[in-house]
Order: C-alpha cells, then sequence, then structure tokens
C-alpha cells in the first residue's frame, strides 16, 4: 500500500465538521441516528457507529456496502469503526467531496467530550458535544456505584443535553430531569425531538451569495420543524475584530445553533469560523480564506423573536 | 496425530541431547536426551536407549544446554516485533529482535545523536524518521521539544512517541506540513511562551495531528516484517508460543491470510490469536461469533483461531481501572468501563454459546466483580462445561473473587511483571502499602485451586518469560523492597504458570506445555538449570534459543 502526502488537498478541501453524540444505555442513540440517516434535512452526514447491527436501513435505501462503509441513496453513509479511529476518519476523509459533515456515536459508557478531541484531526472541526438522557432512569443511573460517575461526567462536559422519550415520560418526570440536569451541567438542555440542524449543526456553506450586507438576512422553516427558527446571513466582506466580540457575547436567548464562515480584519488570509452549539461559542481559524465563504446562520427554539436573530447576525457587518 | 504403527513408521526420528531436560511433567520429570519424529515428542530418556529403541540419528547441538517445554506467553500482542521498525531512543539498553543491542539514551544529546544517525540513513528526503522509547520521566525539569528535535532536521518529518505510547514529540517541519499552529486548539497541545504548540502531542487525538507519520508509526505495526521480528523476539527468550490479544481483526481475510502464510516451517512460534470483540463487531456479536466459529476451522498447528478478548477497564498506573472501595490511593476518580456493567453478560453470551474462548481484561477489582456476575448469569442461561473463560491480568483480584473463579471454572492471567516495573509506584502512588502488597496474588491463586498463568503483556513490558516468573517468585521492586512476600510462589509453580499454566488457558494442553510424547517438539533451550540457580538470579539464565516443532533456533544472540 502506498501511503500519500495528504497536506496538499487538505488545504483545498473544507474541513468536515464533526459531532459527537454520546449518552448513556437506552438514551436514545441509536432511535437518533437511525431519523437523521432517514431524514438528513438535505445534508449528507457520514455516521460513524461501533454495531451495524441496530442501524435500520431500508433495503431500498441502500446504494450499495463494501469495506465497512455502508452508502445511502439519500447521500448519507454510515462506517464502522472496527480499525479504531485514525483509520475510520481516514476512510471518511476519502468521502470529503461526498459528504458534508460527519457524527459520531459514542458507546454508552465513553466520553464524548474526549471523543471530540477527535474532531482535530487533520480534515474535521470539532462540530459539537451532544448528549441524549432517558428522563425515565438517568437520575437513578447517576447514583450507581458501577456507572454514576460516567453519567454525570457525560452530561457535565456536554454543550447540548437532548432529553429522550418525551413521548413516555410524564411532565414531572422531564421537569425533574432537567432541574436535576441544571444542578449537574452548563449545557442547554432541550426536549426531544430536535431537528437536525441543531443536532449536527447548520451548514453555512449553503447561504448562497448575494443582495448587500445591509440585507436582514433570509429565514426558513424545514417542514417538520416549522417553529424553529432558521436565519442565515450573507456577509459579503471582511470583520472587525471587535464586532465578532460583541457578537459573541450578544447572543439572543433561545439560540442554539449558529455557524459563521468570516473573514475577519486582522487575519485577512485565513478562514475564521463563529460557532455556537448550545452553551459552547467558539471563534476559530482553520485554514486559509476561501472566497465564497462569508456567511453565518442561526438556528433558535420556537418563540425566539425573530428581529432579535436578525439583530445579532447584523452585528456582524 | 501422526501416524505412529509400525507400518507409518518411516519418518526419520532425531534424538537430541542436552545437559538435563526437565519435561515438567510429572510423569516422567527428567530427562537427558529426547527423541522426536514429525515434529513431535517421541520419548524423553537416555539418548543411547533412544537411538537404539527408536532407531534415531543423534544430534548433539545443545548437548550442553537445558532443555525446558517451549515458555508459552499467554498475553502479548502484534507490536511486540514491529515497534523494531523504528529508532529506538529509551533510557535503558535494550535488544533487538535480530539481537542488536541498543544502548540507552540517558541525555538529551544521546537522543538527538541517535536520531541524526538515523536520519542520515534514510535515503528519501520524504520519509518521516519515526522513534520511540522516549522516558522523559529520568530528565524531571526539562522536557524535549520541538527545537531540539529540529537540531536533527529542519526538512524531514521526525516523530517521537514516548514509552507509554501515550504521548508524542514532533519537530518543526512536522508542524508546518500538517499546520500544527498557534491556531491548532486542541487538547493536549501545550504551547510555549510564544503561542507555538511545544511539539509535544499528548494522548491519540493530539498524535493523530501528525497526519501520516501518525498512521505510519501504527500502521507499520500490521506489516509482514513486524510479524516476523515478533517470531524472532519470542524466539530470542525462550517463547515457543505467543498470543496476539485482540491487536488483529480477525475479520479481515488479509490479516488471517497475513497470519497463517507467513507460520511456515521457519517460523520459530505458534500464536493463538484472539480477536478484538470489543470494537470489531461490526455486525453484532452474534455474526461475530458466528464468523469466529468458522474461522477456528482454519486453525493450523501454528496458527489458533476462536479465542475472543473483551475490556471491561482500563489500567492501574493510568488511574483508570475500575476499583472498589476505597478506591485509588491518590485520591483520583475512579476508572473508566470499557464495556457498560450492564452489557457485560449480554456482551459474552454469544461467544459463550459459541464455545469460543473469551479472555477479558479486568485489572481492577471492580471490574472482576462485573466480570464473575456476567458469567455466572451466562453460565446459569446456557450452561457450558469447561468453559476455561479467562480473567486477564487481575492486578487487584481478591481472595473472595479466586473463590468465586474457581468456583465458576475460570482460569487467572496474572500481570505478574507489574511488581517489578511498576511495584514501587502503586506503593506510593496508585494502591498504597497494603493493596500493593496484595496485587498480583498468585499465592493466592494457586492456593485455592485457580487454573494460574502470568505474563508480560508485552510491548507493555518487555516480552520475556523468565522475567515474569522472576517477577513472580522475588516480587522485588526497583527500590528494592519484597512487595508482598506472602504472594510469592516458588520456581517450580512459576515456571509451571508459563508453561502448562499457560497452556491451559489457551486450550492447548494437549499439544504444548510440557515435554511429553506426543506434544509438539517446542522447547526453550538455556545455558543453565533455572532449577539450580539462586532464584533472584532466575531472570539471568541465559537463552540459547528454541526448538519449534523439533526444529532448533539458535537465537540472534548467538550470531551478535
Amino acid at each position: 500500500m502506498t501511503r500519500r502526502r495528504t497536506t496538499p488537498t487538505r488545504r483545498e478541501q473544507p474541513r468536515l465538521p464533526l459531532t459527537v453524540i454520546g449518552g448513556y444505555l437506552g438514551a436514545g442513540k441509536t432511535t437518533l441516528l437511525n431519523r437523521l440517516l432517514a431524514e438528513p434535512d438535505g445534508q449528507r452526514i457520514a455516521v460513524l457507529v461501533n454495531d451495524f447491527g441496530e442501524i435500520d436501513i431500508d433495503g431500498r435505501l441502500l446504494d450499495s456496502a463494501a469495506d465497512d462503509v455502508l452508502r445511502l441513496a439519500n447521500g448519507c453513509i454510515c462506517c464502522s469503526m472496527v480499525d479504531g479511529f485514525a483509520d475510520t476518519l481516514e476512510t471518511v476523509r476519502g468521502f470529503a467531496d461526498r459528504i458534508d459533515r460527519v457524527v459520531v456515536e459514542v458507546s454508552g459508557v465513553g466520553q464524548p467530550h474526549k471523543v471530540a478531541q477527535w474532531g482535530h484531526s487533520p480534515g474535521f472541526s470539532p462540530d459539537g458535544i451532544v448528549v441524549l438522557v432517558d428522563p425515565l432512569s438517568v437520575r437513578d443511573r447517576a447514583t450507581d456505584r458501577y456507572v454514576g460517575e460516567t453519567v454525570i461526567a457525560q452530561v457535565a462536559h456536554a454543550d447540548l443535553v437532548v432529553v429522550s422519550r418525551t413521548d413516555v415520560a410524564t411532565s414531572s418526570e422531564l421537569e425533574g430531569t432537567e432541574t436535576w440536569l441544571n444542578g449537574v451541567t452548563d449545557a442547554t438542555v432541550l426536549r426531544a425531538p430536535v431537528p437536525a440542524g441543531i443536532l449536527v449543526g447548520p451548514d453555512a456553506r449553503r447561504v448562497a451569495p448575494g443582495g448587500t450586507p445591509s440585507d436582514r438576512g433570509t429565514e426558513t422553516g424545514s417542514a417538520r420543524y416549522p417553529e424553529h427558527v432558521t436565519i442565515s446571513r450573507w456577509l459579503g466582506g471582511p470583520v472587525s475584530r471587535s464586532s465578532i466580540d460583541i457578537w459573541t457575547r450578544a447572543r439572543p436567548a433561545g439560540v442554539v445553533r449558529a455557524k459563521g464562515l468570516v473573514r475577519v480584519d486582522d487575519r485577512p488570509d485565513d478562514r475564521t469560523v463563529l460557532q455556537v452549539c448550545g452553551s459552547s461559542t467558539t471563534v476559530g481559524v482553520d485554514g486559509p480564506w476561501d472566497n465564497g465563504d462569508d456567511a453565518v446562520v442561526a438556528i433558535a427554539l420556537p418563540g425566539t423573536p425573530r428581529a432579535a436573530l436578525v439583530k445579532w447576525l447584523n452585528l456582524l457587518g | 496425530m501422526p501416524d505412529t504403527s509400525a507400518a507409518g513408521n518411516t519418518s526419520p526420528t532425531t534424538v537430541f541431547s542436552a545437559r538435563i531436560i526437565h519435561t515438567l511433567d510429572p510423569a516422567a520429570p527428567s530427562g537427558s536426551a529426547v527423541a522426536v519424529r514429525d515434529g513431535r515428542f517421541l520419548a524423553v530418556g537416555d539418548a543411547n536407549d533412544l537411538v537404539a529403541t527408536y532407531d534415531g540419528t543423534i544430534d548433539d547441538t545443545v548437548a550442553d544446554k537445558v532443555l525446558l517445554p517451549g515458555f508459552v506467553e499467554a498475553h502479548s500482542h502484534r507490536d511486540t516485533g514491529g515497534i523494531w521498525q523504528f529508532t529506538y531512543v529509551g533510557y535503558e539498553p535494550r535488544v533487538d529482535p535480530d539481537g542488536r543491542l541498543w544502548p540507552g539514551c540517558t541525555t538529551f544529546d544521546a537522543v538527538v545523536e541517535r536520531l541524526s544517525e538515523a536520519d542520515r540513513m534514510l535515503a528519501d528526503p520524504d520519509e518521516p524518521l519515526l522513534a520511540w522509547g522516549l522516558d522523559p520521566i529520568f530528565w524531571p525539569g526539562e522536557r524535549l521539544d520541538r527545537r531540539q528535535l529540529d537540531t536533527v532536521s529542519t526538512t524531514r518529518r521526525i516523530f517521537v512517541t514516548h514509552s507509554n505510547m501515550h504521548l508524542a514529540t514532533v519537530n518543526s517541519a512536522l508542524m508546518e506540513v500538517e499546520g500544527i499552529t498557534p491556531d491548532t486548539v486542541a487538547e493536549g497541545v501545550p504551547k510555549d511562551g510564544s503561542g507555538w504548540p511545544t511539539g509535544e502531542l499528548q494522548e491519540f487525538p493530539a498524535m493523530a495531528l501528525a497526519g501520516s507519520a501518525f498512521r505510519s508509526f501504527f500502521g507499520r505495526q500490521r506489516s509482514d516484517e513486524a510479524v516476523q521480528m515478533f517470531g524472532r523476539a519470542a524466539r530470542n527468550v525462550g517463547i515457543t508460543t505467543v498470543t496476539d490479544l485482540g491487536t488483529s481483526n480477525l475479520l479481515d481475510e488479509a490479516i488471517v491470510r497475513q497470519w497463517t502464510s507467513l507460520a511456515d516451517e521457519a517460523f520459530p512460534i505458534r500464536a493463538a490469536m484472539f480477536h478484538g470483540a470489543l470494537m470489531s463487531a461490526p455486525d453484532g456479536d452474534e455474526a461475530c461469533a458466528a464468523a469466529m466459529v468458522d474461522l477456528k476451522q482454519q486453525s493450523t498447528e501454528r496458527i489458533r483461531f476462536g479465542n475472543v478478548k473483551l475490556l471491561l477497564d482500563g489500567s492501574i498506573q493510568g488511574g483508570t481501572a475500575r476499583l472498589r472501595w476505597p478506591g485509588y490511593f491518590h485520591g483520583g476518580p475512579n476508572g473508566i468501563w470499557l464495556i457498560a456493567p450492564d452489557q457485560y453478560a449480554e456482551r459474552l453470551a454469544p461467544y459463550h454459546r459459541a464455545g469460543l474462548q473469551v479472555h477479558t481484561h479486568a485489572n481492577g477489582d471492580e471490574a472482576v466483580d462485573v466480570l464473575l456476575d456476567g458469567l455466572e448469569q451466562v453460565q446459569r442461561a446456557y450452561p457450558m462445561p469447561d468453559h476455561r473463560h479467562t480473567v486477564q491480568h487481575c492486578q487487584l483480584t481478591t481472595p473472595g473473587q479466586y473463590r468465586r473463579m474457581q468456583a465458576l471454572g475460570m482460569c487467572a492471567n496474572v500481570f505478574a511483571n507489574h511488581t517489578w516495573f511498576w511495584g514501587d509506584q502503586h506503593r506510593d502512588i496508585t494502591v498504597g502499602p497494603d493493596r500493593a502488597a496484595r496485587m498480583n496474588a498468585t499465592r493466592t491463586a494457586l492456593d485455592l485451586g485457580v487454573p494460574l498463568s502470568i505474563h508480560s503483556d508485552s510491548p507493555v513490558s518487555p516480552l520475556g518469560s523468565l522475567h515474569v516468573a522472576w517477577a513472580a517468585v522475588n516480587r522485588l521492586t526497583p527500590s528494592g523492597r519484597i512487595l508482598g512476600p506472602d504472594e510469592r510462589i516458588t520456581v517450580a509453580e512459576a515456571l509451571h504458570a508459563i508453561t502448562m499454566g499457560a497452556a491451559w488457558q489457551l486450550r492447548m494442553e494437549d499439544d504444548i506445555g510440557s515435554i511429553t510424547p506426543q506434544k509438539f517438539a517446542d522447547c526453550a533451550v538455556l545455558e543453565a538449570d533455572p532449577f539450580e540457580v539462586d532464584p533472584v538470579e532466575l531472570r539471568d539464565v541465559p537463552v540459547w534459543g528454541t526448538m519449534s516443532g523439533g526444529v532448533l533456533h539458535p537465537g540472534s544472540q548467538q550470531s551478535a
């Protein structure tokens, strides 16, 4: 086997956002991953799992299966991690021009925040730590002699916690779980179901260039989640460092995901990435500036005033 | 079994004479010669008698040596050999599989000099320089960083892993190629006063930033040469059967073919291959168990398939093993689970029902509780006689747990080398003096009737069964303490553990483990008698080499 030095191509290809999804056994990861693969909301997602057995793929949707990779007709792929993280990520990189993002399933006893560190691997960028919890059992698990610390560490280091099984839990179980979560984690806590764009992040590259920097942005909703508010904006030019600083501090309540690819005045040759996932906001550089980046997109919970979002995104202009 | 009837008696017989042969077979404990036919032991006795009785030809090559059954390393990994494809820069001197002595690099200058020499040997300027064994613990207050490596080369990528394999240091040329800059915000990438990464990459996600150099370091451990080097390294220390405990994905046909095709007449070892089912069961455990049952049929005289490895917890020195009350002596948090306690029985059951042997890694005593509860549950639902499921490492296993293991029909493979390599740290830091004295309780295991083997977990500690036996017999630490004198075992017990004890728990006791007629003619060939040396010198008994399937394999120390 010949090994090619991959550096020259890395610079040309955008980094693949990598989201980790964890949570203890029974928290609903499998259900959620199956739904993401079935309804990826227009994104082509690579899902990395330990065990294909739990992935429920309708035979008609399966395009091909080879070498630990299942390719679906909707553009998504599913990879098993049999050869370990480094090799699997290298396999996924081979699909970089055919997929938009990566989702990694973390085992029930794994620590999502540790696995998320693989998001810094060449060709990838970390895009959120999402942890699911089962409202019927999580508080008992948290005091279990064997797994208590594991369960608490999972939620404590999450950016976004999604409470699952909202169809069977009573409202007092849901509220009790949320109160408990607020005591052990700073993460944003949401109730399932949650749209794909919030779970795995929106795609700023889909924002079509056009209009002028003073435009108020475009609004979109999805058929399944019409109440969630998605606002995107093409920026059209460099942004000042001070605007970025203000923007990161001025996030309106209700915003749970945002992604911006911007050119900052003091780093004009670099692509600066703005990212919000639940409780976490990061600003980083992930490569050289590429004409065509220049956009920001945000997703907020139902009921969030659009005007507040527009005003927030306009801070970047 | 070869046809030994008179009519089929046409294969030649070789009679190897020796100074003394310890068969470790109580039915006939010693002799001065052994007759070999068709690669198996035919008889033990006196050379002239054997020649006369079996029409043999005498071979005096090892006439002045001491023969024991070939040693069996019941917990090792493929990487044992492959690591020697790279430049060694460790503190302690080491001997490679080809017998070359690598002096220890005891100063930073020595590390740089060793690397510069290796740099000059590489013709292709694009080939990264890969090295291993760096141990900054010996230079407190100083830290090797990219600037020292830059004095070796400013153009070639350099990737040096530390002795624990969880850290690496790289040079500026590598950082430039892989885009490791002040903008790199990954955890485990420390930066200096100027904001630049120092070159140290901590833990696997950070090491992976080194791109193809990282992948090459770990990928080349799967090469044919790596497997061959494993064979030579084992032969040099008297080992004739090794294990690859879950390092190889045996669902990959190419890996299966690699091992079976490399293990020809000239290959000096047998290997019991364990599939790492923790990560590599992509279609679920039922499907994986079925595949392993099929694969078992592809076993050869040298390569055995059909075993499975699972893991429950991490390591004690890494603070990741799961401990019962009162937890770590250093007060750190309890360790991690690699399989959820709730799921262990469910994961074990498909392999157990298929009649496969499962060896489960459990260092901490809490992990052993989960293992025993899980096996008990599975045994109740699907009783399986003589399953010989084995607890690997057993470092903090208590007497009560050993009693349960015995009752459940389990075996113990104890990490005896720990008392030497980490004993002082366990006493002073990880578990404290009381539990350190009770660790790796080989005496207790034997007294309670648990079938016992002891191991090196090579390359975690260096491959060498006599060293492992020495550690269990003496329980010495580098600071000169005897760690738990009451858990010491005798030389005879330790030698049994590294031969028959290991053979039993690999389910190979009818083929290997003692010098007994009908078994494979596998021997450790020694320059001194381990029963006669002072037990504290057991690890210093010189090894000449081995016999494998009746063929003598002198160690590379013979030609060095």
